[in-house]
């Protein structure tokens, strides 16, 4: 134990004290968050270029509240109302009186001024847009832009002509204008958790407002966490064992070590890097949910099922890739087991979130009790307001803990054999054999 | 298949007793799927000698040392070790210095000889790696990365990871190989006082003077199988004094053709000549002395190297085959 503790260390220290691992603590949540986070961050880094836009309104009934709209949004959105800075664009509109007699000619026009800067885009709202059914007039609303397909503007000239055009409907139907703010009063439905008792007083406590944050983003952070921990360690495990064999390092180690003692410190220091990246990543999270006044939507309850998981996934994950790497004699080897070494942890990504929304669902329950998607599904499903059964983590436990065995013998076998080998393919009938006959 | 006319060697004479062995396989075999790289091997290195463990490439060497250290399990036969079965326990006492050798190249030298030596459970070992970095020459360099050392001083590393935990027997596949004459002679030199020191050394080699000079004993193995062994003297006792070793004025070409001559081995400024028992080597010196000056003539035994090639050459295969 000493020796795999020792090799372990090396291992650690060989990985932490890296700037790869500095560099992929900073960067993987952004990559794994699917553009999430930088997103968050980026947001707020837009174009402030005042947007101006000519109208040619052919109904003659809409640019004078377009224009009031745009200058509510002009007051309460642009400037920072703590700093005072401008953080997004004007929205300027400026009337423009159609010409019927050629209106390409027009459009040309318009477009050479979008073209030359002086303009942002210009808007074609045809006649029959107030009343669309009547198919005597064409019902068209037209914004030409240089990248019309992705403009923020084009959503929100939707958004504010549509609800226009309601009202113009409802006043032409004969409804007195002065009651069009009741008619379209939105009422939003809240989510609350159930009714609970208080424990220490007795006293029926009032349900608390249900948040996204805490049935989505929660859990998925917390899996999201998991998986990452699961793909900062394990795939370094193939690289590095396949490199310790074909720099010829494996057999002075086993001069030293016995093979399985050999896997196992890489296993230990894996977990060793996994808690320290997870550490971060936990006690980060914690401190940031807790900063934007989210921290009695984080479940406690799962942090130990989290860790022990966690643990048992990189020693699953870790005993296989390391087998697989061990088995690889040139660095194309491991490319190409790479990825399907990992498909196992991978798939679980491609089936969260039926999962996160459905936790309780028969397809969430089984899938979550397949060993090799358990440690990352389950503290998904554990991290909803849903409340799991008892049961489950503790049969998905026993089912993980059983896997890791199996991983880890199988692993050993195959470890242990193809370690030396050199010039063998890691065909697939080769690798059961291994770990079938040792 | 080994030729049935090789000669086959009794095991040593005075064979040590077993608590006199740092070595001893009795029938050990090992084959690789249908390959046999060992068959029924049977092996004693004395305690405190230098063995050579001589062979042509793939002929078992390097399975026999994997056997020895563990890292092979045999088919067959039995293994023992400084007196015991294999046991990880055993493995600390032994230092193996494999032939294909690699090593961490971003860890530094110093911290890399302390780990390794953490691994082999060594006692005290900051001080004994300070006292062979700087034996070895390499004090100048033990904070550097390992990757920054040239191929010699790397084999120089490898070598003091192998001895600084101070095992009872050492084993070193192919040492010399790669090294320049002056670090040859550095190990060579830190080798042979390790035995002094009571260590027991198993090295292979291709390098048959090396292996006359060095070892107290020596094996062959051929095609997995052993076909000489013990001292350099009773290995070529066993030859009769049929090599005439001459050195002249006009080198080769004055020993071709010769009557009564096998066999030549031309060694450029020196040629060995491999006579046939019914040969009369003063006859002989008379055909090359009315060719040239004669400088050297002797009659000698079949160096380690002609012994080698007699065994392993290609003629051993045109036997083999016929």
């Amino acid at each position: 134990m000493r020796k795999t503790l020792l090799f372990a260390l090396r291992e650690y220290k060989a990985a932490v004290r890296t700037k790869g691992f500095i560099i992929g603590l900073i960067i993987a949540p952004i990559l794994m968050s699917g553009g999430a986070v930088a997103y968050v961050l980026l947001k707020d880094n837009v174009d402030t270029t005042d947007r101006k836009v000519v109208v040619l309104d052919h109904t003659g009934r809409i640019f004078s509240k377009l224009e009031e709209f745009a200058d509510m949004r002009n007051a309460q959105e642009v400037h920072d109302p703590e700093t005072g800075e401008k953080v997004r664009p004007l929205y300027l509109f400026e009337n423009v009186e159609p010409n019927a007699a050629d209106p390409h000619a027009q459009h040309l026009a318009l477009s050479d001024r979008v073209r030359s800067g002086e303009l942002y885009g210009f808007l074609v709202l045809s006649e029959g847009v107030v009343h669309p059914t009547d198919e005597s007039t064409e019902a068209r609303i037209s914004y030409f832009a240089r990248n019309a397909a992705l403009d923020d503007l084009r959503s929100w000239l939707g958004f504010q002509i549509n609800h226009r055009l309601r009202q113009l409907r409802l006043v032409d139907a004969g409804v007195d204008e002065r009651s069009l703010p009741d008619l379209f009063h939105w009422v939003q439905v809240d989510g609350l958790n159930l009714v609970t008792r208080d424990k220490d007083t007795g006293d029926i406590a009032a349900a608390r407002e249900a948040s996204p944050v805490e049935a989505i983003a929660v859990p998925i952070g917390i899996m999201m966490i998991m998986f990452l921990m699961i793909m900062m360690s394990v795939p370094g495990m193939l690289h590095s064992v396949m490199e310790e064999k074909t720099q010829r390092i494996a057999e002075v180690v086993l001069g030293a070590v016995r093979p399985f003692e050999f896997m196992m410190g890489k296993l230990i220091g894996g977990i060793a890097v996994a808690l320290t990246s997870s550490s971060v990543y936990l006690i980060g999270g914690i401190l940031a949910v807790t900063y934007m006044g989210y921290d009695d939507y984080i479940p406690y309850h799962v942090l130990p099922w989290f860790v022990v998981y966690m643990l048992l996934a990189v020693i699953m994950f870790g005993a296989l890739t390391s087998a697989l790497g061990s088995t690889c004699s040139e660095a194309k080897d491991a490319q190409s087991l790479s990825f399907p070494s990992l498909i196992p942890a991978i798939i679980p990504m491609f089936i969260y979130l039926p999962v996160a929304k459905e936790p309780m669902s028969a397809f969430s329950t089984w899938i979550s009790l397949i060993p090799p998607f358990t440690p990352t599904l389950m503290v998904l499903r554990m991290a909803t307001p849903e409340p799991v059964p008892l049961w489950q983590p503790v049969v998905g436990l026993v089912g993980v803990i059983l896997c890791t065995l199996l991983f880890v013998w199988a692993g050993g076998r195959i470890f242990r054999v193809a370690i030396l080998m050199q010039g063998t393919p890691p065909k697939l009938s080769n690798i059961i054999r291994w770990a079938i006959r040792g | 298949m080994v030729p049935s006319d090789y000669p086959q060697f009794p095991l040593p004479i005075n064979m040590p007793q077993q608590n006199e062995q740092s070595i001893a396989l009795h029938s050990v075999s090992k084959s690789f799927r249908k390959h046999v790289a060992v068959s029924e091997l049977d092996l004693f290195v004395p305690r405190g000698s230098v063995y050579g463990f001589i062979g042509p490439n793939g002929s078992g060497k390097t399975t026999t040392l994997r056997m020895i250290m563990n890292i092979l399990y045999p088919d067959s036969g039995d293994i023992r070790v400084l007196g015991e079965q294999l046991s990880p326990r055993i493995a600390d006492r032994i230092g193996y210095m494999p032939e294909e050798r690699g090593l961490y190249k971003r860890m530094k030298v110093r911290d890399f000889l302390v780990f390794f030596a953490g691994l082999k459970n060594g006692k005290d070992v900051k001080a004994s790696v300070d006292a062979w970095l700087e034996r070895l020459d390499l004090t100048g360099w033990a904070d550097k990365k390992i990757e920054t050392l040239s191929k010699g001083m790397s084999q120089k590393v490898q070598f003091i990871a192998t001895v600084v935990s101070r095992p009872e027997l050492i084993i070193l596949d192919e040492p010399f190989s790669g090294l320049d004459p002056v670090n040859t002679d550095v190990i060579r030199e830190a080798i042979l006082q390790l035995q002094s020191d009571g260590t027991t050394v198993v090295f292979s080699t291709h390098d048959m003077s090396m292996a006359e000079r060095m070892c107290d004993f020596i094996c062959m193995i051929f095609k997995g199988k052993k076909v000489l062994d013990g001292t350099l003297a009773s290995i070529q006792d066993e030859y009769a004094s049929d090599t005439i070793r001459v050195q002249t004025a006009d080198g080769r070409r004055v020993v071709e053709e010769l009557e009564g001559v096998e066999h030549i081995n031309d060694f450029g400024r020196q040629q060995e000549l491999r006579v046939r028992d019914d040969a009369d080597p003063q006859r002989i010196l008379r055909q090359i002395m009315e060719r040239s000056a004669v400088q050297r003539f002797d009659i000698v035994k079949p160096s380690l190297h002609d012994i080698f090639v007699r065994i392993a050459g290609p003629a051993s295969r045109e036997v083999e085959h016929a």
